[in-house]
């Protein structure tokens, strides 16, 4: 865990954009922990274009010099696909930095708010955006009803 | 003798009485009767305002009784059947759903096709009625009748297994559902549901929401594909 707290101290913390759970199976904060936003930057070493999120996944090198495969959860392909996602627009090999919120059991598992790509443009992770939600969540990024 | 059916005039008096008589049905010369003229033509792709806690479009909490406020208090998402890739139901797959559905409309049944989990509402505007005593479903039983430009679905029979939206709103099997979709214009219908539950409500209430036309397709769902998110997930309230 010693490891685990100098790697964290090496992430840049600050304050995201609330999310807007848009997850096609479960709400935001049943996986999420709101408190714990980050961003990290690293290298695309798979993409999961699939239901019933997309998963994506970064080696991400801490201060310490340690590599760490981070997992990250974005929307449904079929509402990201609508908001301009393809399934290769994440590539192996490309150097990304994603925004968003670790997971509450503390894996290195953390959804993805937004993506900036190598041309520099930053995509929506399906967290929100183009998905109408004019009723409000579930559960906002406070937890609260 | 002399002709009395002089052709252009007899032709000029049967079309004036043709279309006295179109005017007089409403131009609906088809059926003669205003009250059989074709009901409007939902068929297309729609989608709802996401609404995952219905309170928010209702306002206020619904009517609870005591029983519905204490399942509701203690309800997590962790518990919703959506986590566990179960059907999503009726009325939450148009308000809850994320995602589009299309509505093929025939005479006789007019199906909804949800791409959340490509599921399916059948309903039946044959005439028939609800059958008696029917095990629950995870869509129930649903029958349609046309009131002017209104489709009024009734649906019976409902798995208390699902869920109304994501916060936990819940419901028995006891659950009736009436929605009226209302045909606003090309890209737009007015759609209300009531709900009616005596086991979890004190009276019946409903929300509104428009559902738009979408330019898209129903696209693939497969919730099992490649779910991973469930070992994640934990308890929001202790």
């Amino acid at each position: 865990m010693k490891t685990m707290s100098s790697f964290m101290l090496g992430l840049a913390f600050f304050i995201l954009p609330l999310p807007t759970p848009v997850f096609a199976h479960h709400g935001f904060a049943v996986e999420f922990d709101k408190d714990n936003p980050l961003t990290l930057t690293g290298t695309v070493t798979k993409m999961e274009f699939m239901n019933p999120h997309i998963y994506f996944y970064l080696d991400v090198k801490g201060k310490d010099g340690k590599v760490v495969n981070w997992a990250f959860e974005g929307g449904p392909p079929n509402v990201i696909y609508r908001q301009g996602w393809r399934k290769d627009t994440l590539k192996p090999g490309d150097v990304v930095t994603v925004k968003g919120f670790r997971a509450k059991d503390g894996t290195h598992l953390a959804s993805c708010s937004t993506v900036k790509l190598p041309d520099g443009r930053e995509m929506a992770g399906g967290t929100g955006g183009a998905s109408q939600n004019a009723y409000g969540s579930a559960v906002a990024a406070d937890g609260k009803k | 003798m002399k002709n009395y059916f002089h052709a252009p005039t007899l032709c000029a008096a049967s079309l004036f009485l043709v279309l006295l008589f179109v005017n007089a049905c409403g131009g609906r010369v088809s059926s003669g009767n205003p009250q059989a003229a074709a009901p409007p033509d939902l068929n297309g792709i729609w989608s709802a305002p996401f609404t995952p806690d219905i309170s928010k479009a209702l306002g206020h909490q619904p009517p609870f009784t005591t029983y519905g406020a204490a399942r509701f208090a203690k309800e997590d998402e962790f518990d919703d059947p959506l986590t566990k890739c179960l059907p999503i139901g009726p009325a939450r797959g148009i308000q809850a759903g994320i995602m589009p559905f299309q509505i093929v409309q025939t005479p006789a049944v007019l199906t909804i096709l949800f791409e959340n989990q490509h599921t399916f509402r059948i309903i039946h505007t044959d005439g028939r009625s609800h059958p008696k005593d029917a095990d629950p479903t995870w869509f129930g039983d649903s029958i349609g009748k046309w009131d002017g430009d209104t489709l009024v679905v009734d649906t019976v029979g409902l798995d208390d297994r699902t869920w109304l939206d994501t916060a936990g709103h819940e419901h028995s099997d006891q659950l009736h559902l009436v929605e009226r979709f209302q045909k606003v214009d090309n890209n737009s219908i007015k759609w209300t549901v009531t709900f009616e539950d005596p086991k979890f409500f004190t009276e019946p209430w409903s929300i509104t929401l428009p559902i738009a036309r979408q330019n898209t397709e129903i696209m693939s769902y497969s919730c099992e594909e490649n779910e991973k998110d469930r070992a994640h997930l934990r308890r929001t309230k202790k």
